[in-house]
């Protein structure tokens, strides 16, 4: 007999100590094999059906046979407010994954759909929220993935500390918001751009890239044939990773069911597996595999860690050769630039001798098939083959850009929920100036801010001085924290970084840090420089930064006459 | 899971929508952040506010600690703000500092970021207040950019609330009215709280905020040069300041009277009231009054209430 149903047996054996444990369990055992009713609903329909066969009168008669006179509803927010033995919960949840699972019940197939779920649906304030497994024993139509739905009558369930919600055949659940998110309808294709997160998809697309490519196992153990590729339509392109034999060539039109969407990085992924359906579809409106190509043509700000078989065009600012010895003792090059189009700036790494005079910048290129990797949050295309690239006569965008001093404006709330970003400028108002912004030493080796004069690597030292100020920005909706280097801090200051250290030795670091205040606090400021955004939130570095002077007479007048206030 | 703790955004607020909210929002967990929600929906958790210094008086608490207790007028009203030992250390110092220079006859503009609070009594009525994180003296110009600011935070509520009204009060009715979807949660809360509420004080608020942000007469600090960075310290910028101030108050509260006359003059209390918000505290406006009285300049047609001679 299964052990999960100890804790349930214990409590029927507490009310009728008569009971045989073994009858109890298997009584527990029937009512979740054949009427899908889990233990913790179960336990009183047992306990009677105990009560009654050991002559025991039931200490309270319960009135009809429900869960709900027994127990009355309790209503929360928070999946953490519950506790293991809730029954008859009430509680508003987005629907994160929803996997219909087919089980067999006395010969027959019955689905019992089981996923993740999360509270605070409504909270848009970047709170955390509690995500539970939960197994909906109804099989209801209700529940999608990305769908807001409120549950009344579902209970808790704690099997080795780990807690879950079953929703129960009796369980009402009424969607509050319908799923936006893909939806798992197999046969009903879904636009690709559409695709974000982890889910089972249908898609129709045309093939652009396919590939045979093998995966070696981790511990040794073999190798898998896999075809890598990636496929198209109007509304975007999505790499795809087949399991199974794939011979469709590239420009086929085709549908497939039932893909596994897997997010490598911060890129999502389909799937082909076992399970998954491919069938060539006919439509002559489709876009040709020479549109999809052309649309599907990447810029920079598209970039994500993990992209494979990009194409785009960029510009190679500046182009370093460096060599390096490989594992095995063979002396390898690596040609890395920094490279700009009209939407950003990011880097590029060449693994073989490029085609163009790299001493001789800029240059225009066109690559094709590159991965992405990042370095810091820093997208790096990554060419591995020289006829990857194509250099091209001028830029696309024509003369007119100057991309070597060209600044990409991005919303501040933009960059805290984007990949990390280089060469942008924001602004947002300075809500605090950070205490330990000043002088610090450096290590003079790898240039980490010593901690009591000592690096975590290479130990007790004197250090370099440097300074530096940590502000946070913010919109009125989102914040970033800003570093500001050397020359954007004495910018600011309107001081060198010796004066500064001047006043510090003299007033102390607290009155400084008062001025710096007086300077900033509250003002609108301006900073240019890259951005990592990673779990530990949003960081500006900065190499140049300016207070914005608002001229308070004109925005009010403009004010006035926006909202036609005289 | 996404564990990240993210740090609340700041809130330009003014004094009169953050001080008649009577609602607010906390989750159970232990760092669950608390919310104050406004009248037109604004879900405060932290604000950034500016203003002149009212009141700061020290209070002995039962335990013997000291708390700090002040007030910050804005145009619209005043903001209640406490500092104790829970306050960053700087922020104490800064406190004891300024309640000097205050007693020194000064006048202090002030902007802080703080986190919002609030207290219900035994009756059920709802106190708000604030605790300052971060504070520095600020020049007017700076405060002039954060009137701006306010305003314009504060009108893109009003205008939310103004197309929610005829809206279905539902996540989608309001973002289908074009709300702007971090506003819709507090605006739903706000309308189930409150009910219909009076849009037009705030209205008059931002007037007011408008009217001293392009106040001309106002003079803007110098601006501290490289050569002259020693004039950070105190004594210079106050020197400055007053000897600019002396003719100015006078020639702004003859605008105010000006501006405020219904017909049977205005009373002792709105001028000083404006006055304060325009920066000068309620002593020198207080004399400024009795100079032009003095002079000739305005009258008194009845006890406490000032008009301008003709």
């Amino acid at each position: 007999m299964s052990d999960n149903y100890d804790a349930h047996v214990s409590e029927v054996m507490k009310q009728v100590p008569e009971a045989d444990p073994v009858k109890v369990a298997e009584a527990f055992a029937r009512y979740e094999k054949d009427f899908l009713i889990p233990p913790e609903d179960a336990i009183r329909s047992v306990l009677r059906r105990f009560q009654t066969e050991t002559g025991v009168a039931p200490v309270t008669q319960s009135q009809g046979s429900g869960q709900k006179q027994s127990q009355p509803a309790k209503k929360v927010e928070l999946l953490t407010d519950l506790s293991a033995d809730d029954r008859n919960v009430e509680i508003e949840v987005q629907v994160i994954t929803h996997n219909p699972r087919t089980t067999m019940v006395r010969g027959e197939e019955k689905i019992v759909p089981y996923g993740l779920l999360e509270d605070q649906p409504w909270n848009e304030t970047g709170a955390t929220k509690n995500r539970w497994e939960y197994k909906d024993w109804g099989n209801s139509p209700n529940l999608m993935p990305g769908s807001v739905v409120r549950l009344e009558g579902v209970s808790v369930n704690e099997y080795q500390g780990k807690m879950s919600l079953n929703i129960n055949q009796s369980s009402r659940i009424a969607v509050l918001k319908e799923g936006v998110r893909t939806v798992v309808t197999p046969g009903e294709p879904v636009d690709i751009s559409s695709i974000k997160s982890d889910g089972t998809v249908s898609i129709v697309g045309r093939v652009l890239v396919s590939r045979e490519d093998v995966i070696h196992r981790k511990d040794g153990s073999g190798s898998i044939d896999v075809v890598r590729g990636r496929i198209a339509d109007e509304s975007g392109t999505i790499g795809f990773l087949s399991w199974e034999p794939f011979s469709h060539e590239v420009g086929t039109l085709v549908k497939i069911e039932n893909a596994q969407v897997r997010v490598f990085r911060d890129t999502p992924e389909i799937n082909i597996g076992s399970s998954s359906r491919i069938e060539i579809f006919h439509d002559a409106n489709f876009s040709s595999a020479e549109e999809l190509n052309a649309q599907s043509v990447s810029k920079i700000e598209d970039l994500r860690d993990g992209s494979r078989d990009v194409d785009i065009v960029f510009e190679i600012q500046k182009m370093v050769k460096r060599d390096f010895t490989g594992s095995e003792g063979e002396s390898k090059s690596v040609w890395s630039g920094d490279i700009a189009d009209p939407t950003g700036k990011c880097r590029c790494s060449i693994w073989t001798e490029p085609p163009f005079n790299f001493e001789e910048m800029p240059v225009v290129v066109r690559v094709k098939g590159a991965r992405v990797r990042a370095w810091q949050g820093i997208p790096d295309v990554t060419i591995d083959n020289a006829d990857q690239i194509e250099v091209l006569a001028g830029a696309p965008w024509g003369s007119d850009i100057d991309l070597s001093n060209n600044l990409v404006e991005v919303k501040l709330s933009d960059l805290t929920t984007g990949a990390s970003r280089v060469g942008i400028t924001t602004k947002g108002t300075v809500v605090s100036v950070r205490e330990d912004s000043g002088i610090i030493s450096r290590c003079s080796d790898c240039r980490r801010v010593l901690r009591d004069g000592e690096c975590a690597t290479h130990g007790r030292q004197d250090g370099v001085q440097d300074l530096r100020f940590r502000l946070v920005l913010d919109d009125g909706m989102s914040t970033i924290s800003l570093i500001l280097n050397k020359d954007s801090s004495e910018g600011i200051m309107e001081m060198s970084m010796d004066q500064i250290k001047n006043i510090i030795s003299e007033n102390g670091s607290m009155e400084f840090i008062q001025s710096l205040r007086e300077k900033v606090l509250g003002r609108e400021l301006s900073a240019n420089g890259r951005t990592i955004v990673d779990e530990q939130g949003a960081m500006l570095l900065s190499d140049s930064a300016e207070i914005v002077d608002l001229d308070s007479v004109m925005e009010a007048t403009e004010i006035r006459a926006r909202w036609g206030l005289n | 899971m996404q564990a990240r703790i993210r740090r609340q955004p700041a809130l330009p607020l003014l004094a009169s929508e953050f001080g008649e909210s009577t609602l607010h929002q906390q989750g159970s967990g232990e760092y669950d952040p608390l919310f104050l929600i406004t009248k037109l929906g604004a879900k405060v958790n932290r604000v950034i506010v500016a203003g002149l210094i009212e009141r700061l008086e020290p209070r002995e608490t039962a335990n013997g600690a000291t708390i700090w207790q002040g007030q910050l007028r804005d145009p619209s009203g005043l903001h209640y703000f406490s500092v104790g030992d829970y306050a960053p250390e700087s922020m104490r110092e800064l406190i004891i500092q300024l309640s000097q220079r205050i007693d020194d006859g000064e006048t202090i503009m002030l902007m802080m970021t703080a986190k919002a609070r609030y207290f219900q009594n035994d009756e059920g009525a709802v106190f708000t207040s604030l605790r300052p994180e971060e504070a520095a003296v600020i020049s007017r110009t700076a405060y002039r950019q954060w009137l701006i600011k306010a305003a314009r935070s504060m009108l893109g509520r009003i205008d939310a609330h103004e197309k929610s009204i005829t809206s279905e009060k539902s996540i989608d009715g309001l973002a289908t009215a074009g709300i702007p979807e971090n506003m819709i949660e507090g605006i739903l809360l706000a309308s189930e709280h409150y009910g219909e509420i009076d849009v037009e004080s705030y209205r008059l608020n931002i007037l007011q905020t408008l009217d001293i942000a392009e106040d001309k007469a106002i003079i803007t600090t110098p601006p501290v040069s490289s050569a002259n960075q020693q004039s950070l310290s105190v004594e210079n910028e106050e020197e400055y300041a007053t000897t600019e101030e002396g003719g100015e108050i006078n020639q702004t509260i003859l605008d105010l009277i000006k501006r405020l006359d219904k017909g049977e003059g205005v009373d002792f209390d709105s001028i000083l009231n404006n006055a304060a918000a325009r920066g000068f505290d309620r002593d020198s406006a207080e004399s400024a009054l009795d100079d032009l009285s003095d002079d000739g300049e305005i009258h008194e047609p009845r006890f406490g209430w000032f008009k301008i001679t003709e």
